[in-house]
């Protein structure tokens, strides 16, 4: 039961870690907290859903136009919302994200209702692999392998390119950047588009295991949000770890302690981490240099 | 030119003063919300928000209405059916009900989804006095103490549990129950009942898994019923939930008997949404099958595809229907002479009232002390998407529902 316990947490642990991961990048880069990026990645899986049920397109075609769909929705509400903020606080900040958080689950209740889907992405959630008593599902694995590649190629991506470096310097320091000659709007737009398509992917692999409904980000948000914070926010890497640990952490917390607490642990988890160590387990604090 | 039109609205206003005062006089409209011509009935339910596929319900009843209307009302009386989106909060039920009595002057309520939004609006509409017939919910606060203006319809939750265990127990001859519930008065309500129950058998439930409303991943929840070993479990979720448990429980080759609430009756949906895992999970319900061939559920369906075809013929929006019966009933029973004391005294009358389908009879029954009008369910298993089969005839419940109460309190 332990090692079972432990795959199946690694399982949904790498769906949330893919929700930390793109609130990280939006928050690396321009000190926002998204909450409106479950809802994002909600309706991109709408998108698809409506595009393979509805428009009757083949899934790959479904599942890119989902992913485009979600790139430019990103990119749409950055250059509409955010950019037209006039010197925002992080507080007016927030409160622009829940409310793009309300109207996108307004539209996608008013398109397609609140009654729960089914999304047809495959049948691999009951198709099995073995291993002595522990089971893993062809989707647990495909979720697993595709949040690797993504994160690593993430990784590489922000390292070692271009726009990457620009990235990362537009999070240090964005005057400084300007002044380089980064155009810090535009890099600004593209990372919104990256994070939703981050959080796009994590919402195709999660509607299988759950139902279509717009709420059905609702809990791989929060849980996201937590392993961000655990992870340091502007981690990366950390906050992929935050979202394994807390797959890990809770379902053993639900197996062998209390179910009722269960979605407890996440919150005790930030409380406990803002107390002790504030910039996260794994953040490296940015001294700002005079 | 002035002084004419004016004499003009004196003797306009003094003809409709002395209308009203005739009107008083021979009882027709002295009740709030009803005149000769016209009933105010209101309701309440979520349209919007995660709870919106309950307000099916509300929109069944704003169909059965428009149904009735249009043979001709009720004692010469058309319905005049308002009602309003809550969101299932319950701050906002309380601003909507209020509103509607204040404002749109309601006679009396019909259905109103859920507890906490009806727990919302419970002492108000007992200290104003206004009838409340049916609540959509199966808690046994409506009931338990009786309040005069209430009277409840929906088989409680306890009883469910109660049936279901029993008939895993002694029908199917199951060892080890266990049940999956939500973490409020619903899931509680299923717990209190089974234990009860196996009480009864010398037994007790092997595990009780809770599952909180905002919870999506439910593999944990899966292998406790699994090591708990499990034959019957019993799910007191949300579709949502019920789905998910059943997913991940096939995932790990744990294939209990699955037997579920009648919130669950929602075959078809359940049916899609598990993709076909709901074969062979026993259900219960309290109304008949919204594809069965009953001549009243046809016409039902007839009236949903003339006045509504664009809503889905669900059990949810049949079950608007079946609650505005009660009602209705009620209101016939007044006649001409509708006020609100009537319309009670004539409900906790109903002895053995039954709706007019031809074999899925529940019977409500209330009295002075009654306001619980069943606690009754059949059972049903499903075969696939449309087909089902039917296990049993009405079964009452015979555990003892102030003890289930008290369990509750206590804390379970």
């Amino acid at each position: 039961m332990f090692t079972q316990l432990i795959i199946t947490g690694i399982s949904i642990g790498s769906l949330y870690a893919l929700m930390a991961l793109a609130m990280s990048i939006i928050y690396k880069t321009s000190h926002t907290p998204n909450f409106a990026q479950g809802e994002m990645a909600m309706i991109s899986t709408f998108v698809a859903f409506a595009l393979q049920t509805t428009y009757q397109f083949p899934l790959g075609i479904a599942l890119l136009g989902a992913l485009l769909f979600s790139l430019i929705l990103g990119v749409v509400i950055e250059f509409c919302f955010l950019r037209r903020a006039k010197n925002p606080t992080i507080v007016d900040l927030i409160v622009m994200t829940i409310g793009i958080q309300l109207i996108i689950q307004g539209i996608a209740g008013w398109k397609w209702g609140a009654e729960q889907k089914d999304f047809p992405f495959l049948d691999l959630d009951s198709q099995l692999v073995h291993f002595g008593d522990v089971v893993i599902s062809h989707l647990n694995i495909l979720t697993i392998g595709t949040s690797l590649v993504l994160m690593l190629l993430l990784y590489l991506f922000f390292q070692h390119t271009r726009m990457g470096t620009a990235m990362r310097a537009t999070q240090q320091n964005e005057v400084a950047a300007k002044i380089n000659g980064i155009r810090v709007n535009r890099i600004k737009a593209f990372t919104w588009g990256i994070s939703s398509f981050v959080g796009a992917v994590a919402g195709l692999f999660f509607a299988p295991i759950s139902t279509l409904d717009p709420y059905l980000m609702w809990e791989p948000l929060i849980k996201g949000f937590a392993a961000a914070v655990l992870g340091g926010m502007t981690s990366l890497g950390g906050a992929v770890l935050g979202g394994y640990l807390l797959g890990i952490i809770e379902n053993l917390f639900g197996a062998y302690i209390s179910l009722e607490f269960k979605s407890t642990v996440a919150f005790v988890i930030i409380v406990l981490v803002l107390w002790f160590r504030p910039s996260g387990l794994f953040a490296k604090h940015y001294q700002r240099k005079v | 030119m002035l002084n004419k039109s004016l004499k003009v609205l004196m003797v306009l206003a003094f003809l409709l003063l002395a209308g009203c005062g005739g009107g008083s006089e021979d009882g027709g409209s002295s009740e709030v919300g009803v005149t000769d011509t016209e009933v105010v009935i209101g309701s309440w339910g979520p349209q919007t928000g995660p709870a919106a596929p309950w307000g099916a319900v509300v929109r069944g009843m704003e169909c059965y209405f428009a149904m009735v209307n249009e043979e001709g009302g009720i004692a010469g009386r058309k319905i005049r059916f308002v009602n309003r989106d809550d969101g299932y909060q319950p701050a906002r039920t309380r601003a909507v009900v209020k509103e509607m009595v204040e404002s749109e002057g309601v006679f009396a309520f019909c259905g109103g989804i859920g507890t906490a939004p009806g727990m919302a609006v419970k002492s108000y509409l007992v200290e104003n006095g206004v009838p409340w017939v049916g609540p959509n919910t199966g808690a046994t606060h409506f009931a338990y103490p009786p309040e005069k203006n209430i009277f409840a319809g929906q088989t409680p939750y306890v009883d469910e549990g109660s049936i279901l265990s029993q008939y895993a127990v002694t029908d199917l001859g199951k060892q080890k129950i266990a049940i999956l519930y939500q973490n409020d008065d619903y899931g509680k309500g299923g717990v209190a009942g089974a234990i009860l129950e196996l009480q009864q058998h010398d037994m007790t439930l092997v595990e009780k898994a809770s599952v909180e409303l905002t919870d999506s991943d439910l593999s944990s929840h899966a292998l406790r019923l699994k090591n708990a070993g499990a034959d019957a479990v019993l799910i007191f979720t949300t579709p949502k939930h019920a789905a998910i448990i059943l997913g991940e429980s096939a995932k790990i080759g744990f294939q209990p008997t699955w037997l579920t609430s009648l919130t669950l009756a929602d075959m078809d949906l359940m049916h899609t949404i598990t993709k076909g895992l709901w074969k062979d999970v026993i259900f219960a319900n309290f109304i008949p099958m919204p594809t069965s061939d009953d001549p009243l559920v046809q016409k039902y369906k007839a009236a949903q595809q003339k006045h509504y075809p664009e809503e889905r013929w669900s059990i949810l929006y049949m079950n608007g229907f079946t609650t505005a019966e009660l009602i209705a009933e009620g209101i016939r029973r007044c006649g001409k002479d509708l006020t609100r004391e009537k319309l009670i005294e004539n409900l906790e009358n109903l002895q053995d009232y039954t709706v007019d389908f031809q074999d899925v009879r529940n019977k409500y029954t209330y009295g002075k002390d009654n306001r619980q009008g069943s606690r009754s369910v059949y059972l049903l298993k499903c075969i696939d998407g449309t087909q089902f089969e039917k296990l049993t005839d009405f079964v009452e419940s015979d555990i003892d529902i102030n003890a289930a109460i008290e369990m509750m309190k206590s804390g379970i």
